[in-house]
């Protein structure tokens, strides 16, 4: 890890998903020492500039390469602080001392510590913060007891990981799959702490003896740099391949993950069980996990148990913002971080095919959101006032129809039957009864998650907006949205 | 391949470039018997069986449809059209016909939610489906049609498919082989049949959602393009009218003058050249290719329809 080492002596972090060349060169020749570091989760304050001396560190958000040289100069001057925030900190800290503004104090910063900090490819700033440390598999295999699993595209997801690595324990050959496609917070681990990534894949694969690691993301930047921190990962427990996948969305379920890894021209769900655990990549047991939960694991291993969750706040928001919520927090903390477009109306919890709620104050655990019929996906999209929930989910079942994967009968025609039950509630023909058999039947039958998750945004929508879709019925839209022009799927 | 494990190191390379579009299945069952109660009744079945051999052995309380199901020849299975749902004690709602067979499993199929999934989802394929049976070739031997009339469905909730604007033409264009995707239920016992049995790599498993149909790996858009070799295995192993013989595709229609299924549907693809028997041209080319004897293949180009050698390799 690089500190300053004395107080004459500056050090300059720029942090921001892809630096400019122009805010480094208004920089050069400066009397500092100038590093880039990845993103903080926080795009609405990037490029964020912060330097440090001794103890202190001050942060200048939203940075122009005009900017740059003389907020370098004047970071002691604390009259800025319309654009600055000053944070006094041990000078040896790895982990983001963020300052009490912007909404970059909102959570905690466990597995989000070293984003915006330390630099992502360069082991010494991870070594600095703990990592790379020897740990017994024992001791791994006992985390992988309490820990579960995070986001649609693991295949523990919600459930504790260790029942999955049993028969990779047992056999010959295993692989590990880090399945990092599709949300923005995987791809901010693999982006800004990529190492924590690979050490909680590695402490995965020396725990049930993998000899193989694949990192698979969507995401071309991320690839990079991912890529770049393995090659520079000390004495790693098993060859790691970076492999690149189509952008669509069901590529990110397991077994589609494994068939992208494998090279087939089309993605489809693979029949289970058996799962990838028992049959997955070139049918050798796999764990597929995702960045955050191998994260979260390799952040358990050092510094010991304790569940967060990593949120993101998209939607109608000014600018998405990724955090780190505790479980037993609220998902109204999250909201703490973002800036709403308009009056607050409803939130889509959990990914694409969340719930909908207007209830915010739950807990981020995944059994209080399973209780509440909310997803545990990590992504949480605002609705304001002027949107129409109808509409809204209307848009999600298209969306469904259009991007499954086609093989089996509840997902690929229930689906599209269930968009057009919701079509024909503008022609005044509103089935409840008959929506919500349906939406049971693709939970009940459907092959995978894409098919079992589709309807949750309506019967969830028809839970909590059950006025709206009888209004809908009655030809008037309460948000005003959707008779004065065509009801446009797209 | 689709339901086979990568692990054959020593494939011929002549499956290296086979391309089915479907998913690489894992390997279902277990090594050895299991015994386990359907509806109450003990039975025994062999290595690696699913639910659907030990529902197909007793008297069941429910219809089971498993309407995509075919088990022989190492097609399937597919568990494509999940009407085969049923209950058990230890993992809920399953489908019989790709779930291991387990020691000790009681399995239900008559429990609500199983009866409900394999209702819907029987509707869910008529409503895909043009049911146009009376023009239909296979109008009394068709699996779907003894589905719906062994399951009572006397209305099918979402209707069926019989919106001629979004019919797909009819593919007349083979002299011995007819395909209607409109009668099409996406099984894929067609596409096992031509890659994993007879190994042609003709079919394909295309597209995504609504789109999703059976395609030619050659990128063709008819079968007459295709690099088929008419060896028919995919008809003899499909469920319904969608793939039928040439000559007997209106074998079992019912006789109105002028009503026709290929006019009920409204476009088609016609067959457009003389036929040199079996092969397509394309296919013929390819094998000609292969054993670099151009000549011998424009020798028989001339041969005429009755011709059924072609350029066999």
């Amino acid at each position: 890890m690089i500190f300053p080492t004395s107080d004459e002596d500056v050090l300059v972090r720029i942090s921001d998903r892809n630096p400019s060349r122009e805010l480094l060169d208004g920089v050069a020749g400066a009397d500092c020492t100038v590093v880039e570091v990845g993103s903080t989760g926080f795009p609405a304050v990037e490029p964020l500039v912060s330097v440090t001396r001794g103890e202190r560190t001050t942060f200048h958000a939203q940075c122009s390469p005009e900017e740059i040289q003389e907020f370098v100069a004047l970071a002691d001057d604390s009259s800025r602080a319309d654009t600055a925030a000053v944070v006094e900190h041990d000078p040896e800290t790895t982990t983001f001392p963020a300052p009490e503004l912007f909404g970059l104090d909102t959570g905690v910063r466990r597995v989000l510590g070293g984003c915006g900090w330390r630099r992502p490819t360069h082991p010494d700033d991870h070594e600095a913060a703990g990592g790379f440390a020897s740990v017994a598999s024992e001791a791994v295999a006992s985390l992988a007891r309490q820990l579960r699993g995070r986001g649609w595209g693991d295949w523990r997801h919600d459930q504790r990981l260790i029942d999955a690595w049993r028969p990779a324990m047992e056999a010959d050959s295993a692989a590990v799959v880090v399945n990092a496609h599709g949300t923005t917070a995987d791809t901010l681990l693999l982006s800004s702490v990529p190492f924590e990534v690979l050490e909680g894949a590695n402490a995965a694969a020396r725990a049930v003896g993998a000899d193989r690691i694949v990192v698979y993301t969507a995401d071309n930047d991320a690839a990079l740099t991912v890529n770049e921190a393995a090659e520079n990962y000390p004495n790693p427990c098993a060859s790691v391949d970076v492999v690149g996948g189509p952008s669509e969305y069901r590529a990110a379920e397991p077994t589609m993950a494994l068939e992208a890894i494998e090279g087939n021209h089309r993605i489809e769900a693979r029949l289970r069980p058996p799962g990838p655990e028992v049959s997955g990549l070139h049918g050798d047991p796999t764990l597929v996990h995702t960045a955050r939960t191998f994260a979260q694991l390799a952040v358990a291993v050092r510094d010991g148990f304790a569940e967060s969750r990593l949120v993101t706040v998209t939607g109608d928001v000014a600018v998405p913002a990724t955090v780190e919520v505790p479980e037993s927090d609220t998902i109204e903390t999250a909201l703490d971080a973002v800036d709403i477009d308009g009056e607050f109306k409803a939130a889509c919890v959990g990914g694409r095919f969340g719930g909908i709620t207007t209830e915010l104050d739950i807990d981020v655990a995944p059994d209080t959101l399973a209780n509440a019929d909310l997803g545990t996906e990590g992504t949480v999209r605002i609705i304001t006032e002027d949107q129409c929930v109808v509409a809204f989910i209307g848009n999600k079942t298209q969306f469904a129809a259009d991007e499954n994967c086609g093989r089996c009968v509840p997902c690929r025609e229930g689906t599209t039957q269930l968009a057009n039950q919701l079509r024909a509630i503008y022609d005044g023909d509103y089935d409840s009864d008959g929506i919500e058999e349906l939406v049971r039947v693709m939970d009940l039958s459907s092959i995978c998650a894409f098919g079992k998750q589709a309807g949750r945004p309506t019967r969830t929508a028809m839970a909590a907006f059950e006025s709206e879709f009888a209004a809908h019925a009655d030809g008037r839209c309460p948000a005003g949205s959707c008779f004065d022009r065509n009801f446009a799927v797209s | 391949m689709s339901s086979q494990r990568h692990e054959n190191t020593d494939v011929p390379p002549l499956t290296e470039s086979i391309a089915p579009g479907t998913a690489t299945d894992p390997p279902i069952g277990s090594d050895e018997p299991s015994t386990l109660t359907v509806d109450g009744t003990t039975v025994t079945v062999s290595a690696s069986a699913t639910l659907i051999d030990a529902i197909e052995a007793v008297e069941t309380e429910d219809t089971v449809p498993a309407l995509c199901h075919y088990d022989r020849q190492d097609i399937g299975p597919r568990s494509e059209c999940r009407t085969c749902m049923v209950e058990t004690d230890e993992h809920g709602v399953v489908p019989a016909c790709s779930f291991p067979a387990t020691d000790g499993l009681e399995v239900e199929t008559a429990a609500d939610d199983a009866a409900l999934a394999r209702d819907v989802n029987l509707d869910l394929v008529l409503s895909d489906h043009n049911l146009r049976c009376t023009t239909c070739g296979k109008n009394g031997r068709c699996e779907l049609q003894d589905a719906a009339i062994e399951n009572e469905v006397e209305e099918p909730r979402y209707g069926v498919l019989d919106d001629r604007d979004a019919y797909e033409p009819m593919d007349d264009s083979s002299s011995f082989i007819q395909i209607d995707r409109n009668k099409c239920i996406l099984c894929n016992r067609c596409v096992e049949a031509c890659n994993d049995v007879q190994v042609e790599g003709v079919l394909r498993m295309e597209g995504q959602g609504q789109d999703t149909r059976i395609g030619f790996q050659s990128e063709a858009e008819t079968m007459a393009d295709s690099t088929c070799v008419s060896c028919g295995h995919c008809v003899t192993v499909c469920p319904t009218g969608a793939l039928v013989e040439k000559g007997i595709e209106d074998a079992t229609t019912i006789p109105l003058p002028g009503f026709t299924q290929k006019n009920s549907i409204g476009e088609a693809y016609e067959q457009s050249e003389q036929t040199d028997g079996p092969m397509t041209p394309k296919k013929r080319a390819e094998a000609t290719n292969e054993h670099n004897d151009s000549e011998r293949s424009s020798s028989h180009r001339t041969d005429g329809e009755n011709d059924d050698g072609g350029s066999w390799p």
